[in-house]
């Protein structure tokens, strides 16, 4: 916020994703799969705040339909889940990473010509580590700053993450894609509905 | 961007801001030439003053979170509230503030911290007993809005010389040395005092107005970050029957930091408006309405 926003208490939300730092996953998966053995679980989600207005119900429907459409030919198949903070969760399945950052993008640009940018959280797409006992991995895209994280959950435990793997990862990742260099902002998302978490 | 280009835009509470700072800016030139002209006599006093209230300054977030019994909560402590701050935070692209809870029974927010990063976000027990999780959602927009808006350090720097004022009157005695030699040269000291009693009398009315638009600028904040006017419309509601509804023992406590709640603690019907750091809660409810109504008509208005 600029000087003047702060003097008279103006809030500016981030009024545009940026789902160009989106397909950098692609290259990054043929590596994490081939080196790491990082697979994806098949599952990966737009994540945003839904609006009560009978405008962003359409905007987000007519997403979701145009989703569906694209995803006969792809075979992507979409699914829409609620958290218990409300926020909604547009569960895309499809095997191929590819393809799930497609999907994500779609739904991202069409909430952006909506011009509702400002109610996307993130997207995450859930992998699996093959050589960690197919522990799950996710990692999550921040679209208002166009950056990306790795997110560990331990599984089993109750809300603990696994710090030690997500900085191995982040030694990992750092080539292959902007990452968030704020460590302050990978917040963890627990209790995703996603597969794997 | 036809959409979304006007929602949460207040131009009259704007103009009522810049009227309030211009005031208060004026008020604060006169003073400031007062002051400069006595300086010769009570320069050292000006000195120790303005170290006084810089001293205030750095410790008046950790006073305000003592005098509250706020203790600060990890994520394992509280795993819901710092879920909730950190999607809200992840929303409004916010560094995460830190997360205390004041064990008290009278429901209640506040912000302290001078800067983004060093901030802390409390919440009283009252307050998450009472609020269902979209309403708490609403007041911890709105606790974090006046973390964005810098609000502490917009309002310590906007009372700087009101503060100053103050102790001047209060220490008077201080400015009397050496004042009888040349009192040619610059007002004396019972000048000083009545134009630092002046000055004082008219910031503290004006100071408060400020403090009542920063709320309806955080409360407007909160509602374009949340997407939920009328949650946090609805959370008002609650929280001033709870307040209404407690003991009075409970609201001795709470004096200092009470321009930073999310509501005064001490509703009385009889204080006039002007002296309130607070609007009225109706009043804030009807600018959320407001806003609600923007949002429905698809953000065009």
């Amino acid at each position: 916020m600029g000087f003047l926003d702060t003097l008279f208490g103006r809030t500016k939300t981030v009024k545009q994703v940026r789902p160009d730092k989106l397909f950098a996953l692609t290259t990054a998966a043929l590596d994490l799969e081939t080196a790491q053995g990082i697979v994806t679980t098949g599952e990966a989600a737009i994540v945003f705040q839904p609006l009560a207005t009978g405008d962003f119900t359409q905007i987000a429907d007519d997403a979701e339909a145009v989703l569906r459409d694209t995803g006969t030919e792809t075979g992507t198949t979409v699914e829409r889940r609620d958290d218990e903070f409300g926020y909604r969760w547009m569960v895309l399945r499809d095997p191929d990473v590819d393809d799930q950052v497609v999907g994500v993008n779609a739904v991202m640009e069409s909430l952006q010509f909506g011009g509702y940018a400002d109610r996307v959280l993130c997207a995450v797409f859930a992998l699996r580590q093959t050589q960690q006992g197919g522990r799950p991995l996710h990692l999550v895209y921040l679209a208002k700053r166009g950056t990306w994280y790795p997110f560990v959950p331990v599984p089993g435990a109750e809300k603990e993450r696994d710090r030690e793997r997500e900085l191995q990862l982040r030694a990992v990742l750092d080539p292959l894609m902007p990452l968030e260099p704020e460590m302050d902002r990978w917040y963890p998302l627990w209790g995703a509905p996603l597969g794997g978490a | 961007m036809s959409r979304g280009a006007s929602f949460g835009r207040d131009p009259g509470l704007q103009t009522r801001m810049v009227g309030t700072l211009f005031g208060l800016g004026l008020l604060y030139v006169v003073f400031a030439a007062v002051l400069f002209a006595a300086m010769r006599n009570a320069g050292g006093a000006i000195v120790i003053c303005l170290v006084l209230l810089l001293f205030q300054f750095f410790t008046a977030d950790k006073l305000a979170l003592r005098s509250m019994h706020a203790h600060e909560v990890s994520p394992a402590q509280a795993p819901e509230l710092h879920a909730m701050i950190d999607r809200l935070c992840l929303q409004a692209d916010l560094p995460k503030p830190k997360v205390a809870i004041a064990d008290d029974r009278m429901p209640n927010a506040f912000a302290v911290g001078r800067s983004q990063k060093s901030s802390t976000v409390c919440v009283t027990t009252g307050l998450l007993e009472l609020l269902p999780p979209a309403e708490l959602e609403g007041v911890l927009a709105h606790e974090l809005a006046h973390v964005a808006h810098r609000d502490v350090l917009v309002m310590t720097v906007a009372s700087f010389f009101a503060s100053l004022a103050a102790m001047i009157m209060q220490n008077a005695f201080w400015f009397g040395g050496g004042n009888r030699d040349n009192r040619d040269n610059g007002p004396g000291l019972l000048a000083v005092v009545a134009v630092s009693a002046l000055v004082y009398a008219v910031s503290f009315f004006l100071l408060r107005a400020l403090s009542r638009y920063r709320e309806f600028a955080a409360d407007r904040g909160a509602a374009i970050v949340t997407g939920r006017p009328s949650a946090l419309a609805a959370a008002l509601v609650r929280i001033s029957d709870g307040i209404a509804r407690t003991p009075d023992q409970d609201l001795r406590e709470v004096g200092p930091v009470q321009a930073f709640y999310i509501l005064p603690p001490r509703a009385k019907k009889a204080v006039s408006s002007l002296f309130s750091t607070h609007p009225p809660t109706e009043k804030r409810i009807a600018a959320l309405q407001r806003i609600e109504a923007q949002l429905q008509a698809g953000r065009t208005v």
